[in-house]
Formats: structure tokens, sequence, C-alpha cells
């Protein structure tokens, strides 16, 4: 995004608020504090990208995935990379599939209803006007009326459905399954929602919403939020990695460093609001040993059921064209008959190549000539796949590993398995899926294990002993610091995350604004 | 080993024996360099020029005079490699005057078939070589500038230049409007002689997809190498390194195809506007062999070599070297984000991999894995897989060998994926979503099933079973 004519402040200069991260926990918050008057610098690690140079390239997309390696342990581990967190003014904006359902209301007091994982501290009804901001804003494109929420209202009309939806909504059809257009954070038509940011052009369906979107159509931070926070005087300073903080006596923080042009840098600040997603900030607070009295930084850690059906059609599917996944169904957030809480949302699946073909090599398990002819294959499948609750679980647990990155830091380590809850989920919505997919005709179809999104870690409540952040996304331990990412989450919610992050980002802001002054 | 040759050398359109100056200093004694001028340019200037037939005619009447002693070989660059396929030919029919041809380099040759090429440049060129002085000089500057990568000395631009502008205009036409366009395929057909082929990664219509769609399919030994930020006039940009290239080539000519081919369609798709260039360059740079860092011991790279072929058979001709980019990646210490906690870094998990499963083919057939054949190699793939090789002291335990082989083969796929010939072999159609004007990419307009549009149809036939 144009940096070149923002507002600079001083690193010896106390500002509000530094912001680390400038992804879906950040960028909103940014904008709001800088409109609020607020002096703002936001930290990015990586760098400032111009969306015109991305590749159409999944390898040439590692540039905006978070590669610094991440141990991963656990039952089920989980794969990061090209998987889930970015780095780029944007952060993993950059690359989000930008599949936006809200979360479903009774997610949000799961163990009232089920006696199973946790309630949030808010409810859902608060977050409604902030979705609500959020979609006019980032241009939500959709069906009005959206079947599972009358509410709900789309700024703009759905994207084209490509084969994988196709396939998908004419299986549904005929086993009476309600499925409709996803909402989608892309703009099917010609977009200007604010003098400050510049106009998006339509979506032009080239199917790489994950290696970066040239045309803009996406909505990443860099070209919604953060525009208009530098034209309400915000900083963003990109390829700049916090990695300490100076605190004074009573504990508050003073100082950000930062790593920038291979020196270290201090921003001296009144508040620290850190946004760098669920594996980086409670690295960073572990590292620092900030906020770490409870023991409950790095707990709970959270991810998606995220399992995918896949199958051979006689039909041309060409699943690279168009909006990855472009028809969803509600219909199992609460499936009837369930023998587990919680559920989760089900949508079509076009992916590229070299993510689906590792998706075969690994988890089908093929390899010799069924691989090389399988991989022959690419243009006549397609698949479908699900995101589902997941409870927190004592065993999930990010901690720090023995082994150092290049500033020094210890590495995350990330284990992750299943409870018998997710394992009953899963178990369920792959009959579901593979009901699907026999009736839209596919053969050879197997099923794809997979665990997706980062979230926990530093999860919000009003109990100090057992969550990090206060409802608002302030710290129980350090007064001045905020934490505002899928690391608040204190469960994973049936739906995809980002859409929710960017509302309680909103929230957060408004919250810090009143809370601060 | 090709023992001090004689290199005949054949220019570019519009050049002269004097291009391969700076080369001929640089091979020194590994091959004395006899550079020709072509009926039409440089010293033959006079000459009206012809077809390709007449100057093969002419070139073999100078290699006839020349009369080597040992072996030899023809170089050609861009016009003057269609010419060394053409005696190259002959010399297979059993000209006796051919006899002791023992390979060719090809320099961002002109293929067999016509040359790809758009009408409009075509035109452009043909008016301007008949233009008054001053607009011959402008353009023939510009001309050479726009075959280079990154400028010339000022004394071999200066010299070039002034080759283009000595060029006999009825000789650049025959070229242009004749040779050019003359369809070979058939008479070229498949050559056993050994061939080095290099294109430059900023090449226009002849760079290395060209070759690998056009070129590499006539010749049954090949070895193609890329060469990044040069593009057409090979000799003159990359003296030093197209002379290491050759001392190569003579020590140890390729025995088979080494490099694979691209369908047409596919390189036709890559060569058009539809492709950025970013994207254009890095596919191109992809197809260029890594030479190193690398780190994996001789025998854990030969063993993975061995490994990949079960894990990712290509049928050929050529192959795309898997091992050989792993092992530079691995070298490089860049990875994808993550690994199982329970395996060590990536190049020692390799090393120690490789390892053990070298070990198990010892132990159970006393021979190394990369020498057993494809049953015996699979069975013991198949035991890595199921967690079932015995653990020894350098190796890994049985359960991270389970864990290693996911890793293997998702690297595989990823590799092979990322090279032109993998998209290609998949009928992938995506690389053509939009080129350089970021405000008006063209995306898809169709994304429906069964729904192609008719810039995706070439490379969707040419997989035939998908899509």
């Amino acid at each position: 995004m144009n940096l070149s004519g923002q507002n600079r402040y001083s690193t010896d200069e106390v500002v509000d608020v530094v912001v680390v991260g400038t992804g879906a926990g950040g960028g909103p918050l940014l904008a709001e504090l800088a409109a609020a008057g607020l002096k703002v610098v936001a930290l990015e690690a990586g760098p400032n990208f111009d969306p015109a140079g991305y590749g159409f390239d999944e390898t040439l997309a590692d540039e905006i995935y978070w590669t610094e390696e991440r141990l991963s342990g656990g039952s089920t581990p989980e794969a990061f990379g090209a998987n889930n967190s970015g780095t780029g003014v944007g952060g993993s904006t950059l690359h989000w599939g930008a599949f936006v359902p809200r979360a479903d209301p009774r997610d949000f007091r799961l163990n009232t209803e089920s006696g199973e994982g946790c309630d949030w501290p808010i409810d859902h009804a608060e977050l409604v006007p902030f979705y609500d901001r959020v979609e006019a804003f980032i241009g939500t494109s959709g069906p009005t009326p959206y079947p599972w929420d009358e509410a709900r209202r789309f700024p703009l009309p759905p994207v084209l459905r490509n084969g994988p939806a196709q396939l998908m909504a004419s299986a549904c059809d005929r086993l009476g399954i309600t499925a409709t257009d996803a909402p989608a954070a892309v703009v099917s038509r010609d977009f200007t929602v604010d003098p400050s940011v510049p106009e998006r052009k339509a979506c032009i369906h080239c199917g790489f919403c994950h290696q970066g979107c040239r045309t803009r159509a996406k909505a990443s931070m860099d070209v919604t939020y953060l525009p208009l926070a530098v034209a309400r005087s915000a900083e963003i300073r990109a390829e700049a990695r916090m990695h300490g903080v100076e605190r004074d006596k009573a504990g508050r923080i003073t100082a950000v460093i930062y790593r920038s042009g291979g020196r270290d840098h201090r921003q001296r600040c009144a508040h620290l609001i850190l946004c760098a997603g669920a594996v980086e900030t409670p690295r960073l607070l572990l590292h620092l040993d900030l906020a770490t009295g409870s023991g409950q930084v790095g707990r709970n850690y959270i991810g998606h059921v995220a399992t995918q059906v896949w199958g051979t059609f006689a039909d041309e599917v060409g699943m690279n064209r168009g909006y990855p996944s472009s028809l969803i169904t509600e219909d199992y957030t609460r499936p009837e008959g369930a023998d587990f809480a919680g559920g989760y949302l089900v949508q079509s699946l076009g992916v590229e190549p070299l993510t689906w073909a590792n998706s075969v090599a690994r988890g089908r398990g093929l390899w010799g000539p069924a691989l090389t002819d399988y991989l022959r294959q690419y243009n006549r499948v397609a698949g479908i796949g699900i995101n589902g609750e997941t409870l927190p679980c004592d065993a999930n647990v990010l901690t720090l590993s023995q082994e150092t990155d290049a500033l020094g830091m210890r590495k995350a380590r990330i284990d992750f398995g299943y409870g018998s809850n997710e394992d009953r989920l899963n178990a369920h919505a792959t009959k579901v899926m593979r009901e699907i997919w026999e009736a839209a005709g596919a053969t050879d179809i197997w099923v794809l294990e997979r665990v997706a999104h980062t979230l926990g870690t530093c999860r919000m409540g009003r109990n100090p002993d057992t969550s990090v952040v206060d409802p608002q996304g302030r710290s129980h331990e350090v007064e001045n610091l905020w934490i505002c990412d899928g690391s608040v989450f204190p469960s994973s919610l049936a739906a995809n995350p980002a859409l929710t992050i960017m509302a309680l980002s909103l929230r957060t802001a408004g919250a810090f604004l009143k809370g601060t002054r | 080993m090709i023992d001090e040759p004689v290199l005949f050398c054949l220019h570019f359109l519009g050049g002269s024996a004097r291009e391969w100056r700076p080369l001929s200093e640089r091979l020194g004694p590994a091959a004395r360099c006899v550079a020709i001028d072509l009926p039409g340019f440089g010293d033959a200037a006079d000459h009206p020029g012809g077809d390709v037939a007449a100057m093969a005619d002419h070139v073999a009447a100078r290699i006839e005079a020349e009369g080597p002693s040992g072996p030899w070989l023809i170089a050609g660059n861009s016009m003057g490699a269609k010419v060394a396929l053409a005696l190259a030919r002959r010399h297979e029919d059993g000209d006796p005057a051919l006899a002791g041809l023992a390979g060719l380099v090809l320099m961002a040759g002109s293929p067999p078939c016509p040359e790809p090429m758009a009408e409009e440049r075509r035109r452009a060129m043909i008016a301007w070589i008949d233009a008054d002085p001053e607009t011959r000089r402008r353009e023939a500057e510009a001309f050479v500038s726009a075959n280079v990568g990154a400028p010339l000395s000022p004394e071999d631009h200066a010299r070039t230049v002034e080759d283009v502008l000595r060029a006999n205009p009825d000789a650049w036409k025959a070229w242009l409007t004749g040779g050019a366009n003359e369809d070979w395929r058939d008479r070229i057909g498949l050559l056993r002689v050994p061939a080095l082929v290099v294109s430059g990664a900023q090449d226009g219509d002849l760079g290395p997809e060209a070759q690998a769609a056009l070129t590499l399919p006539h010749l049954a030994r090949h070895r193609h190498v890329v060469a990044v930020g040069a593009a057409h006039l090979l000799p003159l940009e990359r003296p030093d390194e197209m002379a290491e290239l050759i001392r190569a080539f003579l020590a140890a000519p390729p025995e088979e195809a080494e490099a694979p081919l691209l369908p047409p369609a596919f390189a036709a798709l890559m060569g058009s506007e539809r492709v950025n260039t970013r994207l254009r360059t890095t596919l191109r740079e992809r197809m260029r062999e890594p030479d190193g860092p690398f780190c994996l011991s001789a025998e854990a790279r030969a063993t993975l070599t061995a490994c990949l072929d079960r894990v990712l058979p290509q049928p050929g001709p050529g192959r795309i070297d898997l091992a050989r980019r792993i092992d530079a990646r691995l070298a490089s210490g860049t990875g994808d984000g993550w690994r199982f906690v329970t395996l060590p870094p990536d190049a020692e998990a390799y090393e120690r991999a490789l390892c053990t499963l070298d070990a198990a083919a010892r132990d159970a057939h006393g021979r190394a894995f990369a020498a057993l054949g494809a049953s015996e190699q699979d069975a013991l793939l198949a035991r890595a897989a199921s967690g079932d090789l015995p653990e020894r002291p350098d190796g890994l335990a049985p359960d991270l060998m389970t864990c290693w082989f996911e890793e293997v083969r998702g690297e595989a796929v990823r590799t092979f994926l990322a090279h032109p010939a993998g998209l290609a072999a998949i009928g992938f159609t995506g690389i053509g979503a939009g080129g350089d004007e970021a405000e008006a990419l063209p995306g898809y307009r169709l994304t429906g099933l069964n729904e192609r549009e008719p810039w995706e149809q070439p490379v969707l036939e040419t997989v035939g079973d998908a899509r």
C-alpha cells in the first residue's frame, strides 16, 4: 500500500499506542484509534507489498506467509507456513480466504448449552453492530436474504460460483440440504467506501486469493482499514520486528524494542497492543515474561477441525478458477441428534495445484505411479470441507522450544490434538461430506484430515486466574498492555475467525478509548 | 570426453564471426573456435543470403576446407543454431564430409519449426533494414539492446551494431521471410548427436520454454542450461559462463535427454501476454539446474535421487532433477514454516533418513539403495512409510521415518509443480490469469463446470485425459 506520504513519529516521542501486527486484529483498531486523534504507530514484521506485484504463483506467495519455522507436536500436529499466519503490511489477511460467515450466537454460550467447552465473556448481540460496520466497510458479497441469518445484509451480490460450488449445490439440492452462495469479503462489483481508501475493482475470478490478491478485490487490511488509518495520521512501519519492551518500576510498558534494517530501535509509548496472532503474540509474551503470572499464556491453543473430502468427477471442474469457496451450508451448526457439542460449517473447495498436490502426497499418502497419475486428474477433482468447533483443552498448548531463531528468540512449539468432542464432530462431518460428494457423482473419494487457523493462547475472561485478558482485551496483569487478535478466543466458534477478529478489533478499540481517557 | 575439438561457430541474424571472439579467447586450448560468416553477413556481406539449406552448404564447404583431423562440433547462436541442426541431420544421414561431428552447442537457437515471432515485429525489422542511415543506426542500436539482458561492454556493443549495419539487407530479409519460417521438423527428426542447449531467462520468443518445447524434442541426448539474467546474444553476454558450460559438455557429454520437455501449447501460454513478467521469469529460472550450494553427502544425494524416482516417477524423456533442487533448498536453510517437533532440522533429517534407507538396502540386498531394482526400492520405501525399517545409530527412528517420508512426498510434489513441466503435466492454465497490466487483468470470465475459454483450449487439449 502507499505509505509514502504517511505521518512520522519520532521514536523519542511517547506515542499513545504501539500496535504490533497489521492483520485482522491490528488493522481495524489502528484506524479507530487514529480516527479518535491518538498518536499510533504500527509495527509490522513483514514488508510493505504492492499487490500489483503478486505473481499468480504458489511458491512466489511464500513472501506473504510466515515461514519462520514452528515446531508442531501433539496427536494431530498442525501444519503452519502457507496454512496460517502471514507476513507483510496486512498480516494474514494478505493470504486469507476471505470466507466470512458470522459466528453463530449459540457458539458464544456453548458451556451453558452443552456443559462442554466454555462460554465467551461477551454476547453475540454485542458483536452484531461491529459485524455490520466491518462488512459495510470491507465490502462483503453474498446472498441477501441469507438463509441462516435473516438480519444479515450483504452490500454486494454474490461472486460467481465455480465448478466445486456447482457440484455441491446440485448435490445439496438433491439431499434437501440448504446451500447457497458463500459470504465472501471479495467485492463482486467495483467498490468505493471512503475517499481515503482507493477504489477496488471487481473480482476477476483468478482463483489466487491465497496467494495475494493482485486486483485488491479481496478485502485485506492493506486495501481497507490501513489506508484509512494512514489517512487519519497513523504511522505504519514495515519490516519492523518487535522483540522487546522496556518497563518502569510499576511494570508498565514504557517502550517497545524492534529490529529494523539490521539494528534495534526503541519506540516510547504509553500503551502496547499486541495483534501478532495466536502464535507470535503468546511467543512474545513468553519470551518477555509479560503477563505470564497466571500461567495462562500459551494455554488452550485451538485450531479448527478442517477436514476435507475430495473426489473425481466426469465433468471438467477446473477448480483453480473463481472464488475458491463459493458455496456454503450452515445446516450443521447444530446437527440434529449430534453426539457432540457445537457444530460446523461446510464449504465447497477449489484449491491451487501445489497446495492440493501437497495434501494428496502427505495426507492421502500416495506415491509412485498412483501419485503421478492422480496429479494428472487435477482438472477433474473438487473438494468440500468443513470448519468445525474446537474446544479448549489442557493438552493443547504453545510453549517455547530450546531452538532459537535468527533474533535469538526461542521458536514456538505448538502441541495440538483433538479431544473426543472433535473426534465425534469430525466423524459426523466426514459422513455428511461423503454423502454430499457421492450425491454429486464423485468417484475415488478420499478424506484429508486437516487442522486450520491459530486461536487461543491468551484467552479473554473475567477471572484473572483462568484468562490472560479481560473481556475488552486488556491484560489482567500489565495495566497498559492489550491484546487484539485470535489469541483472545476462549473457544474456536464454528465460523472462520477473521471477520470476528475484525469485529472484536473495533470493539476493543472502543473499549480502549473509553477505558484510557 | 571430447578431446580438443574444433568448434565451428555460427552467428545470429545480423551478427558475424566476430561475435565469437570473447568466447574463443576464454575457451583457450579446450576447443579451437573457427567462426564462420554466414552468407550475407560479416565479411560475406556481398552475398545476398539464402535459405537454411544454402547456409548449411556454405558451412559444410568451410568445414571440409578446414579438414579437422579430430572431432569437431558446431555452435550456433539463434539463426546459426538452425543451420547447425540441418548440418547435424546431414551428418547422421551419413554425409562423409561431416563424419567427425561430435556435438552441438545451441545458444538461444532458432528451432526446427517456423520461429515463433510476432508478425508486427517481423514486418518492422524488414522495413527498417532498408531505411535511411540514421533510422538504420537507431534501429540497429535498439535491436542489439533489446537482445541482451544487461548492456554489453561499449566495445562489444559498438562492434555488434556495426555488424548489423554491414549485413546485406537481402540476406536479412531472406532469413526473416524465408529461413526463419522454414519447417525442418520432419527433416531434423530426432538427432542422436549430444547437444548442449542454452537459453536466456530474459530472452523473448526463444527463451527457456521455447527451447524446451521446440528444440529439445529433436535431441535424444541433451542438456538444457538456463542462463539467468541473460537474453539472446549469449556468446557476447556470457562468454565466461558459455566457456565453462562447453568445457563441462566436452568432459561429459549427455548420454540421454536430461531436461524435461514442455508441450508447445504450455510454452506458448507461458510466453504470452496473459502471463506476467515476474511469473514468466520465475518459471524460467526454475528450469535452471541449481548449482549449489548443496548440503547432502554424495551418498545421500544418490539415494534421494533414486527415492524420488520412485516417489514421483516422471515418464520422460528428460525429467526435473528434484533431488538437486531439494538439496539446494536444504542448503539454503529456508523452509515451509514448520516441521514435526519430533524430527531434527530438515537437512539433518534428510541426511539421516537417507542413511537409514541406504543401510536397510545394504542389509537386505548387499547393494546401495540407488543400485537396487524398482521393486526392491519400492519395498523398502513401503517399509519406511509404515515405520518398519530397523533403527541405526546415524539414522532416524522407525516412527520418524514415517514422518520424514511424508515430508519428502510433500516436498517432491511441491518442487515438481513449481516447475513449468509439472504445471503443464497437470494441464494448469492458472498462470494465464493476467499479465503486467495490473489495472486490466483478464482473470477468468468462465468459472463453471465444463466451461473453457479459447485461450485455455490448447493447453487443456495437450493434457488429453484431464479437463
